[in-house]
This record gives structure tokens, sequence and C-alpha cells, in this order.
């Protein structure tokens, strides 16, 4: 598994004590460029002693980052944005080093659900999800629970602009609820759920076990969506800003190494071991191909053009947030998104002479109601 | 009253000072607890372990699915979960996505956690009980939890309070004007028609402005 031989990564340079950085992760596929970094050394090769955990919860790996257990995290992108509002009673300054990965979620539905659809073919349009739902109404049956992975996530504020867009009130025609991702294929199986919208490789592992059927991929809402993101603890970050930046060249080496299509049977084989024991090896190696049930995704998971953190971006999801009244009027946007650091990026990016990727795509315009 | 030895380790464990709370005190005392964990067998050695600092657990959810309901049955008045527990992310939707605060959530954690995580108490909404705290430090956090959950409900019931005020007035105001203008009256004039208007109609001042813009802005 070689490293680019034109771009060693170089050890880090002055730090004040060499101590161990503590970073929390969700059992995703969008994790992979940490757990890559961890099994490929890459992190030793910036000098950095790292302990890469598993967490269980979204809740608990935000708890942990605010309150001192955790330094650095992989965090949904809009996660950083309630912590600056202070959102549920939990506030904390982070330092967004990096982007981790576009798009990549899945919505998938219960079989019975996928079937009451009719004949579709991926991506499902929002009109016809639409069509059906106010049916169900019409004919009095019980409103459909959709479940998302976090209330600030991009799987919801993404899953909601959908809805929206076929006319749907998220908050009145349906109940969306949050199931952490491992425990999404049990709940449709008992029935709880109707579908969800989630990180891979859940929803291929639910559609897989014959549960569910993929009706549409984040991407295809916003193609090259941001999806996660790595940030740091302020505090830790303005103290040892070389820890910072060396951490982030080692996720941007890893990102690359991703990339490389030779690397994919190897990167599945690490995901299978850490994160996903007992999966297929085609499952998780499905995001990774860039499909879905089979079909290619028109915008698939991708890594090392999504590793620059853009504040404009991000305020994309500030902006859904407003809309649905998740954040209190009076937070500034300044506030709100001053955790996003690029030039921190620039600074690792510069170590490894990566070039600055290309804009992403624009994210989808806003629905009516937006501020 | 089971035997340290056959209990798996719980943080707050200690069977003397279980014993030392006479039953009287406990039936008087006693909080009620509903305790999320995903984990059966845990689940019945955090429901010894409460019941040895002054608590009923009163009922012990795995899925939260009906979490709402579960509380108004049981008339619990703490929910306890631990700080690792996948159900934690449930908790969180249903405070965020739907506005539902049943109840304060008291979060305990078996590893070592840094002190800081004690700051979370000041958060307001969430509390936490560290690794290792005796018996006689658990029902202080949970009323501590409880006083500052209510604390800040309040605050948020008045702030929306206030913010209904603020939207009434304007609404008053905007239909003041729109009569003012439509009907050539005074303010004082206007401001009577819309009192007599509420009267009549037994409606707050605020819902006939609405329904008076309403229709202005329909016809």
């Amino acid at each position: 598994m070689p490293l680019d031989s034109d771009s060693p990564l170089r050890p880090a340079l002055k730090r004040p004590v060499l101590r161990t950085l503590r970073i929390g992760c969700m059992p995703l596929t969008d994790a992979a460029p940490l757990l890559v970094a961890e099994e490929l050394g890459l992190f030793d090769s910036v000098g950095l002693r790292v302990t890469l955990s598993l967490e269980a919860s979204w809740a608990a790996i935000r708890d942990k980052l605010a309150f001192g257990a955790l330094d650095a995290a992989h965090l949904l992108a809009p996660l950083p944005l309630a912590l600056a509002a202070g959102l549920d009673g939990v506030q904390a300054k982070l330092t967004v080093a990096a982007g981790i990965g576009a798009n990549g979620n899945t919505i998938t539905l219960s079989r019975a659900l996928a079937q009451a659809l009719g004949r579709f073919a991926p991506p499902l349009a929002a009109g016809a999800f639409a069509r059906l739902v106010r049916q169900r109404a019409a004919a009095g049956e019980k409103a459909l629970i959709l479940a998302v992975a976090f209330p600030y996530s991009s799987d919801h504020y993404l899953l909601r602009h959908w809805l929206a867009a076929g006319g749907l009130d998220p908050d009145r025609d349906l109940r969306l609820v949050t199931v952490p991702p491992p425990m999404m294929a049990q709940r449709l199986q008992d029935g709880l759920i109707d579908g969800f919208c989630a990180g891979e490789p859940w929803g291929s592992q639910a559609a897989a076990l014959g549960l569910g059927t993929i009706a549409l991929s984040s991407g295809d809402i916003w193609p090259n969506h941001p999806e996660k993101v790595l940030a740091f603890d302020a505090g830790y970050a303005a103290q040892d800003p070389e820890s910072a930046i060396a951490c982030t060249a080692a996720l941007i080496a890893a990102a690359r190494w991703l990339e490389e299509p030779a690397n994919q049977a190897a990167a599945v084989r690490i995901l299978q071991r850490r994160a996903f024991p007992g999966f297929a090896a085609p499952t998780i190696a499905a995001a990774f191909d860039g499909t879905a049930q089979g079909l290619p995704q028109a915008a698939p998971l991708r890594f090392r053009t999504a590793t620059l953190p853009r504040r404009e971006q991000a305020a994309w999801f500030l902006r859904q947030m407003r809309r649905w009244g998740h954040v209190p009027a009076e937070l500034a946007n300044s506030a709100a998104l001053a955790p996003w650091r690029p030039d921190i990026w620039r600074a690792a990016a510069t170590r490894l002479r990566e070039v600055e990727p290309p804009i992403a795509s624009r994210p989808p315009a806003d629905l009516p109601g937006t501020a | 009253m089971p035997r340290q030895g056959s209990m798996p380790a719980v943080p707050w464990h200690d069977p003397c000072l279980g014993q030392a709370m006479s039953d009287m005190e406990r039936r008087t005392t006693t909080l009620r607890v509903l305790l999320v964990d995903s984990d059966g067998e845990r689940a019945a050695a955090v429901t010894q372990g409460l019941a040895m600092a002054g608590c009923t657990v009163v009922a012990v959810s795995a899925g939260i699915d009906d979490l709402v309901q579960r509380v108004r049955d049981t008339g619990a008045e703490v929910i306890v979960c631990r700080l690792d527990d996948p159900s934690r992310d449930e908790l969180e939707g249903m405070r965020a996505l739907h506005r539902d605060e049943p109840r304060p959530v008291v979060l305990f954690t078996e590893k070592a956690v840094p002190e800081q995580i004690e700051a979370a108490l000041e958060a307001g909404v969430a509390a936490y009980v560290v690794e290792g705290m005796a018996p006689a430090r658990v029902r202080p956090v949970m009323e501590v939890a409880i006083r500052r959950f209510r604390a800040h409900r309040k605050l948020q019931q008045e702030l929306a309070a206030a913010r209904n005020d603020l939207a009434e007035r304007k609404l008053v105001d905007r239909a003041k004007a729109l009569l003012m203008r439509r009907d050539r009256l005074s303010e004082p004039e206007a401001y009577r028609r819309l009192r007599r208007m509420a009267m009549d109609g037994r409606k707050r001042l605020g819902v006939v402005a609405a329904s008076l813009l309403q229709e202005n802005r329909a016809s």
C-alpha cells in the first residue's frame, strides 16, 4: 500500500509535548479516512500519537468533544453549527480543519412502502413520494415514520429538503424520528419505521438483508454535498496548531489513498475488520464502487475532493436550520460559521502539495420559506 | 436484598448504604426513574444500583418509540441512560425534532471520564453521574438535574410567551392600521372595533387581528 512517493508526508515540526490525540468516530463508511490513516500509519508518519475510538452515538461524540473527553472527532457537518448555537444545552467552540467525504447517504424504504410506490427507477422523484403520502392521508392511514441518524445531520436536512421539494411539510405530513444507523435495519424489520436516510453501509446492509429498497442517494438531492468534517476542540487546536495541521495532513493523505482504485479492496478489508464485522465485503464495497443496490449513483461517495472545508457550503445547512426553526433567529451567521478554518487545511495541503479541489457543485436552490 | 458479590459492578452500588435507609424513608422519598438501556443484563444491574441509591425504576425501555407514553403511564420523574448507549441519539431526536422534553435526562458512564464532563451539569438539560460516585451522591445529582430541568423549561416557556405577546401585538398593530386605512377610523376607534369583535366572538385579540388581516388578503 504505497503512499504517493512524490509527496512524502513530512513529520510535524515542533510541538510542545507529544501527547496522545484522542479522536472519536462513528461506524460509517465515511469514517474510512480516519480508520485508514491509523491502519496505514499515516498518523505516525506525521509524528502524531493517536487513539481512534468507535463511538456508539452522535450525542456521545458531541458530549465527549464538548466536555473534554475527546480532542477531535468525525462529525456531522451541521453539528458544529448546533454546538456554536448551544442547541439542546450543549455549547462548544470547535475548529473544523477538514471535510470528510461528500455524498454517501441513502434513503432506504421498507419493502412494503417501496411496493406501495409501484415500480420506480432510482432516484425516486419527491413528487411521487408526496403523492403516496397524500393518498395515505386521504385514506385515513397513519402517517409514515422516517428515521434520520441525528437531528443536526446532513441526512436530516437533505431529507427535509427533498420532502419539502415534493410539497410535503416534514413536521406535519410525516413523523421524523432519530435512530442510530446500526439500529435502522432492525427497526425496519420490526415495522417501527417505514424508511430511513443514513450513511453507508447501513442502507446497503438493509437492502442485502432484504429489509429495504434504496430509493435514492443524498447526492441525488445535492450532488457532492459536504457530509462529515474533522472537528477539533477549539482549545486544543489553538494550543497545539501544529498537531491540528499534522492530523489534517494525515487525513488528506488517507483520502488520496482511498481514491486510488487499486486500494479499494484493502480499504474494504480495513473497514470490515475495524467497523463492520459480519458484513459481506460487497455490502461495504458498494459505496466505494458508487453503486446502490447494483445501480450506479449519479453522485457517489468521494473523499479527496471533499477535504477542503468550505464555509459557504456549511452556510446551506445553516439556512436550512433557520428555515425549520432549529436555531434561534438571533444567532449570527458569522458566529455559527466561525469554526470553519480552511486556512488549517491549506497549511496541511501545502505540505502534501495537494492542490485545492475545484469548487463543488452549488447547493440546491432554497425553497420558499427559507430566510 | 442481593449481596454485592452476586451483582455486576455498578458505579454507585453500595449495599450498606442502601440498607441504612429505612423502608419507610424509601417509600416516602423514592425517585421514580425510567431507565433507557439497550442491554437487558446491564439494565438489571443498574436497576439494583439505583434502588440502593433510593430510586425506584418504574420502567426499563430499550426502543424508545413510546417514551412519551411510557413516562405518562409510569409517572417517572427522571430518565436515566448510559452515556454510551446507542439509544442516546433517539433521546436527542425526540427533544430536537418534536420538542418533547418529557423529563430530565441523567447520563452515567462506566468508564472513567475527565472531570470536565461534570460541567455538563451546567448545561441545564442533562446531568452526568460519573464513575465511582458514591450512592449518597446519586440522588443529589438527580435532584439537581430535575431542578435545573424545571428552571430551564420555565425559562423556555417564559421566552415562548414573550415571543407570542410580541407577535400578537404586531398583529394587532397591523390590523389597527388596516381598519384605519380601510374604514377611515382613528387609532382609538380602530382599537375599540377590534376589541368589540374579540368580545363578540369570544376570541383573543390576536386571533381576531390575524383573521381580519387574512380576510383582507383574500379579498
